[in-house]
C-alpha cells in the first residue's frame, strides 16, 4: 500500500524551471512571421480623439501599420468590437473618446520591436479635451461629465440587500457607531506583464496565446467579437508568472487579434511595466458602515453604504459591487442588515479583480469597527468577535443558513499563537510602541462555475489529465497531479497534467476565486467513477469477468480474479487508452439574480480566514513594522501542506504591502506613480521575522475541500490597523497606514493631501 | 540611439562636448537605462564609460581617499579602505537600493546623475568630499561635491567634463561620522530623509561639526551656521536638540510620494538628532 498522496508535501514538477527560468511562459512564446506591436496610450482622462495621424510612424522602416479603433470599428470583420466578461463596454483600442490616462489609442505594429517603439513616439494623436471626473461619488452626482453615453448616470452597479427591521433596531438600541473607511486603488503587480500572440489561418481560425487567467473567456468574448464559431477560436494559456487577478477577465487579446486580423500576419504584444500599471487595478472604495449593539457588545443591525470606483471600464463591474455587498457584513450574526453597493465609472485605470477581490476593502471596514465598538464598550476585541461570530446553524445576512464554517476555531487558532492575553514584549526604547490586533473574514466564492477534468489513463498505465484551469505559480498542476492520483488510486510519478489549449482541455470557468483545488476535487472524483465503471465493463465484456469489483492500487479485482493492475487489463483487452471526463457543475447563486433585492443563496461554499500580528509603532515616525504574523485559513482537507502554507504566508506578505505602503495615485486624472521605484510593494526585508500559518482541516476525511488562495489577506490589513490602534490608541481608517498617516494621527493632525 | 566606446578619456570627453545636447554618458546605466526607457531622455548617442582607463582605482593618496569614478556602490561599501577611512561613505553605498542596482551603481555616476532621493551625495557633502573632472581640453579641476550638485538632476559639470574620481579627505583624527537613512516604505525605497553628520572631536569636545540632510530638497542641505553653536560642547542632548530642530525650520522641504513637505521638517528633525545620538561621544549620551 502506497503512502496516502494527499496531505503530504509532493514536489512541484515545474518548480525547479520556475526558479531557475526555463520554464516557458506566454511572454515566451513566438510563431513564424510574427510582428510586434507597441502602444500609444492616451495622454488625457476623458478627451475626443480628433485624429490620429500616423504618416511620420510609418515612414519608420520596418513598420507595417498603425492600428486605431476606428480602423477597427469599420472593418466588417469586426461585427461587436466592444467587449467584457461582465458588461461589453470597452473596445479593443479607444474609438471616437478616451476615457482615461493610458488608455490604449493606437497599435503600432512592426517587424521589430525596436522600430514600433521608434514608431509609436512619433504617432500623432490630436484631442479635444472633455471634462473629466475621477472621484467616483461626483461621478454619480447630476451633471458629472458621462464617460458612456450608453450609462448616462454613470452607474455601474447598484445593489441592495434588506434584512428585518433595520430602522426599528436602530432606533431601540442601546449603543450605535458610524465610521467611514477608504481604501485606495492598488496594483496586483504580477511580475510577469501582459502578453498576448495572436495568429489567424486562411480559413479565418483564431489562434491565442495569452497570459490569462480565464481562458475559457477569452475564447468566448473573442468568438462573439469576430462572430466565429467557437470551435474555430483557439486559447493557450501557458504558465504564468503571476497573476494576483490581473490577469482575469479579458485584456489585451481583443486588440492583438483585432491587429492580426487588420495586418494580415501573427501579432505579438507586451506590455511594459508602466502600461502594466493602467490596465487594471484594485477597486478604490469608500465604505460607511452604521452598525447598532447592545451592552453586552451583541451586534443587532447594520446599515452599509458601499462606494467603488468602477475606472473608465467594467472590467469586473457592475457585478463586483454585489459581489463586495455580499461579503460586507462580514462572519458575524446580524439580525437586520441592509447594504448599498455602488460602482462609478470614472476616468481612471479600470478596476478588476485583485486577489481577495471586493473583501479587502470591507473586510478592513468591518474588521476595524469591530475594535472601535470593543474599545467603545470596553471589551475584549477576542472575546467580542467570539459572541458574535457565526456559526453552523446561523443565518447570514442574505438569509442563507451556514454549514461548514468554522470562524471560532480561526480566531482561537491566531489568538493562541499570537498569545493574545499576554502583553507585547517590551519595545526597545522609549519613543516605540507595541500592540497585537486580529481580524476574521469571509468570502463567497464564484457559484455557479463549472469545471472539467480529462483524463486518459494509457495501456503504459501512465494517467494524463487535461485541465483549463491555469498554473501560475501556486501550484495548480501539482495539485490537480496529487488530486488524481488521489482519486484513481495511482501512483502520482505516473500522472501528468496537460494545461490549457481550448482544442485540447475541456471547459474550466476561470482560475479565480480560490476553487480550482476545490471544483478540480469534486471534477476528478467523478472522473475516477467514470473510469472505473469503464474498466469494469472492459472487465466483463472482453474478459467475462462478473460480480463486484473492487479498485485499489492501480488494480481491479473480483473475489475470484486479480488484483489484475489498469495497464494489464488494458493489454488484455487490446485497449490502448481510455478516455473519461469528469464535471463538477456548482449551483445555486440565484440569490443575486435581482441586483435590487440580494436574498437566497449566494455561495457554494464560503471561505474563511483570519490573522494576527504583533506591531511596533515609532511614535517619531509613524512607521509600522510588522513583527509578528500568523494566519489560518479553513481547509477542509489539505492536499499538499508546504503550497498551502505557501499561499497563507504570501497572502499576508501582500495584505503587508496594501495595509502599509500601496496606493496607486491619482493626480489631474493621471497615475503618478506607474513604476516599481514609486509603487512600493513588500521587499523580502519587509517580511516579519516570525511570519507563519496554518490551514484548520477537519476530522472528517470526506470533508470538502476548500481553496486557500486569498483567505489571510483581506484580514491582514485590519489585524495591523487594530494592532496600530493598540499600540497607540491612534484609528487609522484610510488605507495605507503609511507613517505620515500614522504620525498625523498621533499628533491629532490632519494628513496632507497625498500623504 | 548610437552607443560609443571610446578608448580614452580624452575621447570620452570630446565625443561628449560635441554634442553635449543629444550626448549622454554612460557609467553603471541604474539611472540613465531607466531613462531611457521611459522615454524621459532620447540621445542621439550614448558614450560607454566602461573600458575607458582612469576611471577606476581605490587608493589612500596625499590627497585623501581616491575613489575612481567607475567603482560600483558594492564595492565602495566593501573595500576595507573606505570602511577604514570613511566608514559613513561604506555605510551610504550599502544602503542604496538592492544589491543588484549596487553592483552596476557607480560612485561616480551617483554624484555625476545628482538625483535627490539618494544617499551617497549627502554623505560626500558631510565629508568635504570633492570630485576630480576631467575636461576636454586635457586637464583636470577639483570641484567639492558640495559645489557640483546645484538642483535636481543638475550639476556645475561643463559640457564635455566627465568625473573621474571622488576625493574624500582623510580623517585628521578624533572624526566621527554617520549616515542615518530614515525610510517611510518599503524596506528597498530610497530614502524619505537621509542624514549624514560628521563631528571632530578633541578630548571629548567638538571641534568642528557637519550635518548635511539628503532626499528632501533638490540638493544636500548644510547649514554650518547651525551646527556652529555645537562647538566647544560635548554635543550632549541639548545642543543635539537645538541643532535638529534648527535643520527642521531651515531645510527647504518639498512633497514627493515618500512624504510631504511637512513630514519630511518632521522627520528632519528626528532623524538629525538620532544620527547627533550616535556620533555623540559616549560621555554625552551618544556612541549608541
Amino acid at each position: 500500500m502506497r503512502r496516502p498522496v494527499l496531505g503530504a508535501d509532493q514536489p512541484m514538477p515545474d518548480a525547479v524551471d520556475r526558479v531557475v527560468g526555463t520554464i516557458r511562459f506566454a511572454v515566451d512564446h513566438a510563431v513564424p512571421g510574427m510582428l510586434h506591436g507597441r502602444l500609444v496610450s492616451s495622454q488625457s482622462p476623458h478627451a475626443r480623439i480628433v485624429s490620429v495621424d500616423a504618416t511620420e510612424a510609418l515612414a519608420v522602416p520596418g513598420v507595417r501599420a498603425v492600428v486605431t479603433g476606428a480602423d477597427i470599428a469599420r472593418d466588417p470583420r469586426v461585427p461587436h468590437p466592444l467587449f467584457g466578461v461582465s458588461r461589453p463596454d470597452q473596445p479593443p483600442l479607444a474609438t471616437d473618446k478616451v476615457r482615461y490616462v493610458g488608455e490604449p489609442v493606437a497599435l503600432v505594429v512592426a517587424e521589430t520591436e525596436r522600430a514600433a517603439r521608434a514608431a509609436a513616439v512619433l504617432v500623432d494623436v490630436e484631442y479635444e479635451d472633455l471634462p473629466y471626473v475621477t472621484d467616483p461619488a461626483e461621478a454619480l452626482r447630476p451633471g458629472a461629465p458621462v464617460l458612456h453615453d450608453q450609462w448616462p448616470d454613470n452607474a455601474c452597479g447598484d445593489w441592495r440587500l434588506q434584512r428585518g427591521d433595520v430602522d426599528a433596531v436602530f432606533r431601540q438600541a442601546e449603543h450605535v457607531v458610524e465610521h467611514v473607511y477608504h481604501s485606495p486603488a492598488a496594483s496586483q503587480v504580477p511580475l510577469e506583464p501582459f502578453v498576448a500572440v495572436a495568429e489567424w489561418d486562411d480559413a479565418g481560425s483564431l489562434e491565442v496565446w495569452s497570459s490569462t487567467q480565464w481562458p475559457s473567456a477569452v475564447q468566448r468574448v473573442l468568438a462573439h467579437m469576430f462572430d466565429r464559431p467557437l470551435d474555430q477560436v483557439r486559447v493557450h494559456a501557458p504558465p504564468l508568472g503571476g497573476g494576483y487577478g490581473a490577469k482575469g477577465q479579458v485584456k489585451i487579446e481583443p486588440m492583438v487579434a483585432c491587429a492580426a486580423l487588420l495586418v494580415g500576419q501573427p501579432v505579438r504584444l507586451e506590455l511594459d511595466r508602466v502600461e502594466v500599471f493602467h490596465v487594471v487595478c484594485k477597486h478604490e472604495a469608500t465604505m460607511r458602515l452604521r452598525t447598532a449593539v447592545d451592552g453586552e457588545g451583541r451586534l443587532l443591525a447594520r446599515d452599509i453604504d458601499l462606494l467603488y470606483n468602477a475606472g473608465a471600464y467594467g472590467i469586473t463591474d457592475p457585478g463586483a459591487a454585489g459581489n463586495a455587498l455580499v461579503r460586507a457584513n462580514g462572519p458575524y450574526r446580524v439580525p437586520a442588515v441592509r447594504i448599498r453597493s455602488r460602482a462609478a465609472y470614472t476616468s481612471t485605470v479600470p478596476s478588476g479583480s485583485y486577489r481577495g477581490a471586493m473583501t479587502n476593502q470591507v473586510s478592513f471596514a468591518y474588521e476595524s469597527q469591530l475594535d472601535e465598538i470593543a474599545a467603545l464598550l470596553g471589551k475584549d476585541p477576542y472575546e467580542l468577535r467570539r459572541l458574535n461570530l457565526l456559526v453552523d446553524g446561523d443565518t447570514y445576512a442574505t438569509g442563507e443558513t451556514m454549514h461548514d464554517v468554522h470562524f471560532i476555531e480561526l480566531v482561537d487558532e491566531v489568538a493562541s499563537v499570537i498569545d493574545w492575553h499576554a502583553p507585547p514584549e517590551p519595545p526597545p526604547s522609549a519613543t516605540t510602541v507595541r500592540g497585537k490586533g486580529l481580524a476574521v473574514i469571509l468570502k463567497s466564492t464564484p457559484t455557479p462555475s463549472r469545471t472539467e477534468c480529462r483524463v486518459e489513463l494509457h495501456a503504459d498505465g501512465s494517467v494524463v489529465v487535461f485541465t483549463s484551469s491555469v498554473e501560475m505559480g501556486q501550484g495548480a498542476f501539482a495539485t490537480i497531479a496529487q488530486l488524481a492520483a488521489h482519486h484513481l488510486d495511482v501512483d502520482l510519478s505516473r500522472v501528468s497534467v496537460v494545461g490549457p489549449d481550448t482544442a485540447r482541455t475541456p471547459f474550466d470557468t476561470m482560475t479565480a476565486g480560490s476553487r480550482t483545488t476545490f471544483s478540480n476535487d469534486h471534477a476528478l472524483h467523478e472522473a475516477a467513477a467514470h473510469l472505473r465503471e469503464h474498466l469494469d465493463g472492459l472487465a466483463r465484456e472482453l474478459l467475462g469477468w462478473s460480480g463486484p469489483t473492487q479498485h485499489g492500487d492501480g488494480c481491479v479485482s473480483t473475489s475470484d480474479e486479480g488484483p489484475v493492475p489498469y495497464e494489464l487489463l488494458l493489454a488484455k483487452a487490446g485497449v490502448d487508452v481510455v478516455d473519461v471526463t469528469g464535471v463538477f457543475q456548482s449551483v445555486g447563486g440565484e440569490g443575486m439574480k435581482d441586483p435590487s433585492d440580494v436574498h437566497g443563496h449566494t455561495s457554494v461554499h464560503w471561505h474563511q480566514g483570519a490573522v494576527a500580528v504583533e506591531v511596533e509603532v515609532d511614535l517619531e515616525t509613524g512607521k509600522v513594522e510588522v513583527l509578528r504574523c500568523h494566519g489560518a485559513s479553513w481547509a477542509g482537507r489539505v492536499v499538499n501542506p508546504a503550497r498551502v502554507r505557501q499561499q497563507n504566508d504570501g497572502c499576508m506578505i501582500m495584505g503587508i504591502g496594501t495595509a502599509l505602503y500601496e496606493d496607486l495615485q491619482v493626480v489631474d486624472g493621471q497615475v503618478v506613480n506607474p513604476n516599481m521605484s514609486d509603487y512600493m510593494i513588500p521587499s523580502v526585508l519587509d517580511v516579519p521575522q516570525a511570519l507563519t500559518s496554518r490551514a484548520l482541516v477537519s476530522d472528517d476525511p470526506a470533508a470538502e475541500l476548500h481553496g486557500v488562495g486569498e483567505m489571510t489577506i483581506p484580514a491582514t490589513a485590519p489585524a495591523i490597523a487594530n494592532a496600530v490602534f493598540r499600540a497607540t490608541a491612534v484609528r487609522v481608517r484610510d488605507l495605507p497606514l503609511t507613517a505620515e498617516r500614522v504620525l498625523s494621527a498621533v499628533r491629532g493632525r490632519e494628513p496632507q493631501e497625498g500623504a | 540611439m548610437q552607443i560609443l566606446r571610446p578608448s580614452s578619456l580624452l575621447e570620452a570627453c570630446h565625443l561628449l562636448e560635441s554634442d553635449p545636447w543629444d550626448t549622454r554618458p554612460l557609467a553603471g546605466g541604474t539611472a540613465l537605462v531607466l531613462m531611457l526607457r521611459q522615454g524621459l531622455v532620447a540621445p542621439r548617442a550614448v558614450v560607454r564609460l566602461d573600458g575607458v582607463d582612469g576611471l577606476d582605482g581605490l587608493e589612500v593618496t596625499p590627497h585623501g581617499l581616491r575613489i575612481g569614478a567607475l567603482t560600483t556602490l558594492t564595492d565602495v561599501a566593501a573595500s576595507p579602505v573606505v570602511q577604514a577611512h570613511a566608514p559613513s561613505l561604506a555605510y551610504a553605498c550599502s544602503r542604496v537600493g538592492n544589491l543588484r542596482v549596487r553592483n552596476a551603481a557607480t560612485l561616480g555616476g551617483n554624484v555625476a546623475e545628482a538625483d535627490y532621493a539618494s544617499d551617497p551625495p549627502s554623505v560626500l557633502v558631510s565629508l568635504d568630499a570633492w570630485c576630480q573632472v576631467a575636461g576636454p581640453s586635457g586637464g583636470t579641476r577639483d570641484v567639492p561635491v558640495r559645489e557640483l550638485i546645484t538642483g535636481f538632476l543638475t550639476t556645475t559639470l561643463e559640457p564635455g567634463e566627465v568625473v573621474q574620481a571622488v576625493v574624500v579627505p582623510l580623517d585628521p583624527g578624533g572624526r566621527r561620522a554617520t549616515y542615518e537613512k530614515y525610510i517611510s516604505r518599503s524596506s528597498e525605497d530610497r530614502p524619505c530623509v537621509g542624514v549624514a553628520a560628521s563631528v571632530q572631536l578633541r578630548d571629548g569636545a567638538v571641534r568642528g561639526l557637519t550635518v548635511v540632510v539628503g532626499a528632501v530638497a533638490g540638493t544636500p542641505q548644510r547649514f554650518d551656521d547651525l551646527t556652529a553653536q555645537a562647538v566647544g560642547t560635548t554635543l550632549g542632548p541639548s545642543v543635539r536638540r537645538s541643532v535638529a530642530s534648527a535643520y527642521a525650520s531651515a531645510v527647504d522641504a518639498m512633497d514627493d510620494a515618500r512624504g510631504s513637505a511637512w513630514y519630511r521638517q518632521q522627520m528632519t528633525e528626528v532623524v538629525v538628532r538620532r544620527a547627533l545620538e550616535r556620533i555623540a561621544p559616549v560621555a554625552a549620551g551618544g556612541g549608541a
